[in-house]
């Protein structure tokens, strides 16, 4: 039976694929000088954009709320679909080129236009909104199943996600912070599941998935921004003298402050890296499963249908290994991320040593 | 390019929805979690520890028991070996009683033959005596002649008679 179903699920991805194929050619026969432009769409799929695809359908997307504050102090508030097609809706529009390209704009005279202050929920501030109810949902879920059950173990799904937070609470949070983990655990958790949730959602490529949301820079340095604050906010006052007096011989902190220098300027390196390797990462994943499949078209307009089926079949099968791979790592980089947050947050909470002992005494 | 440079409204919303998710799930959902999840650790724990006590008590009920089966026994061993010898120590003195009574009523016995036997003989002696004196009064009568002589010869008589008992 299992074999039956796994048959026909194959059968139909193949039929699909090669009724995209049909309709990609066809759609495309018509003009000659068409060319795939790698780059653009990768930058298109991996960006932001004001409105939602819908799957096999490249025209309609799902119009989302457009919120801007023009250069006359005026809030303006429409649906995506009033500027989509690249109309003008009470004086803004998407910008096709220039400076602006892709954002909306405000109509000034000048050639680029007035970016206004754009607070829109575009398909990634959505995505976000999404992934946090999910994160709400699945949590309340958990919460739920102790209020009902009591002490019984969860079941099924409940029982994975408390696998989770078991495992990134009592075998990270709690061993590395010690009595503190109360107290700093809730973010720590929040941000484990929000970023494990989003890299998920974006490995998902139709609705409600398919938003490249950790793959933007925006949505990891406010994350790494969170992170920094509490680092910093919380240190003790033995962090801050181990930054600016640290523990090492004279002559590398006086009369020319090198240690100091570098220890402070590991402040924001820290939060810097946490930053850059989730971005990358994501983004690196997205980028090598887009290329994989955009292979196909760009031997198909280089070579013919022929090589281009071949290679389908190749680049599908690559992409699927990537995105199983971006899975795992969709988890290792959520669990990298909360785990140095963990360690910046205890490394800032030093005490010393002696203070301590006559404090506990 | 667009992605590395942070779209303030991106960041802008970004921030407020980690900021709700942040108090949303620290106020209700964290740590009712954390504790459950640390209750039942603890009640696991002390499952357990109990089942391991209860395990060693039992064992030790066990042994307990097996000593005081063993007790038992060589208790009942002892009451059988002490019944026996207290029935052979009855046996005995009742033996011995019954000796000691035997003897008792054969002396008696003998006493009173004793008795019997002497009083029989001073009966006989008596009758005897007064058969003597009878004998010697119509002896007597018959001799009144001489007093004298007749009275010595009955008092030789007499003495031969005594002699001769």
């Amino acid at each position: 039976m299992k074999k039956v179903v796994t048959t026909i699920v194959v059968l139909l991805i193949a039929a699909l694929m090669a009724w995209g194929f049909i309709e990609n050619a066809k759609h495309h026969k018509g003009e000659a000088s068409h060319e795939v432009n790698a780059k653009e769409i990768i930058f298109e799929h991996l960006g932001d954009a004001y409105g939602w695809e819908v799957p096999f359908n490249h025209s309609r997307r799902i119009p989302l709320p457009i919120i801007v504050r023009g250069n006359d102090g005026a809030w303006h508030a429409f649906l995506s679909s009033r500027v989509t097609g690249g109309e003008t809706y009470e004086g803004f529009r998407i910008a096709v080129e220039g400076a602006h390209k892709g954002k909306v704009v405000q109509d000034d005279g000048t050639p680029d236009g007035y970016r206004p202050w754009d607070f829109s929920i575009t398909k990634n501030v959505a995505g976000i909104l999404i992934a946090a109810l999910l994160v709400v949902l699945m949590m309340f879920s958990v919460r739920n199943w102790y209020r009902r059950h009591g002490m019984k173990a969860p079941r099924k799904g409940t029982a994975f996600l408390e696998l989770i937070v078991d495992f990134v609470y009592t075998d990270t949070i709690r061993p590395i912070m010690g009595r503190e983990a109360k107290k700093y655990a809730p973010y720590l958790l929040t941000a484990f599941f929000f970023i494990l949730t989003m890299n998920l959602l974006g490995l998902i490529v139709i609705f409600p998935g398919g938003a490249n949301l950790t793959g933007n820079l925006a949505v990891t340095m406010v994350l790494a921004l969170c992170t920094f604050l509490i680092t910093n906010l919380t240190g003790t006052k033995h962090y801050w003298k181990d930054i600016f007096w640290p523990d090492v011989p004279v002559a590398l902190k006086c009369p020319v402050p090198m240690m100091p220098i570098i220890e402070f300027l590991g402040i924001f390196t820290k939060p810097l890296a946490l930053m850059v390797r989730l971005f990358a990462n994501m983004l690196g994943g997205h980028m090598v499963v887009i290329v994989l499949i955009l292979l196909t078209f760009i031997f198909t307009e280089k070579f013919s249908l022929g090589v281009g089926i071949g290679t389908s079949v190749v680049s599908v099968a690559l992409a699927l290994f990537m995105l199983v791979l971006d899975t795992l790592i969709s988890f290792i980089q959520a669990y990298v991320f909360t785990l140095l947050s963990t360690i910046f947050i205890n490394m800032a909470h030093l005490h010393d040593e002696k203070h301590e002992e006559a404090a506990q005494a | 390019m667009e992605l590395f440079q942070p779209e303030f409204g991106l960041v802008f919303w970004m921030f407020v929805a980690f900021a709700l998710l942040y108090f949303i799930l620290a106020k209700y959902a964290w740590p009712v979690i954390i504790k459950s999840m640390e209750d039942r650790a603890d009640l696991i724990d002390k499952g357990v520890a109990y089942a391991q006590e209860a395990k060693s008590k039992l064992d030790n009920a066990r042994a307990e028991a097996d000593k005081l089966v063993a007790e038992a026994q060589k208790q009942q061993a002892d009451i059988l070996r002490d019944a026996a010898k207290m029935k052979t120590q009855i046996i005995e003195e009742a033996k011995e009683q019954a000796a000691v009574e035997a003897r008792k009523v054969t002396e008696a016995a003998q006493v009173s033959i004793e008795q019997s036997r002497k009083e029989s003989e001073h009966q006989l002696r008596r009758e005897v005596g007064a058969y003597a004196l009878q004998i010697a009064e119509q002896v007597v009568r018959e001799r009144m002649s001489d007093d004298k002589a007749q009275r010595e010869l009955v008092d030789k008589l007499l003495n031969e008679v005594e002699n001769y008992n």
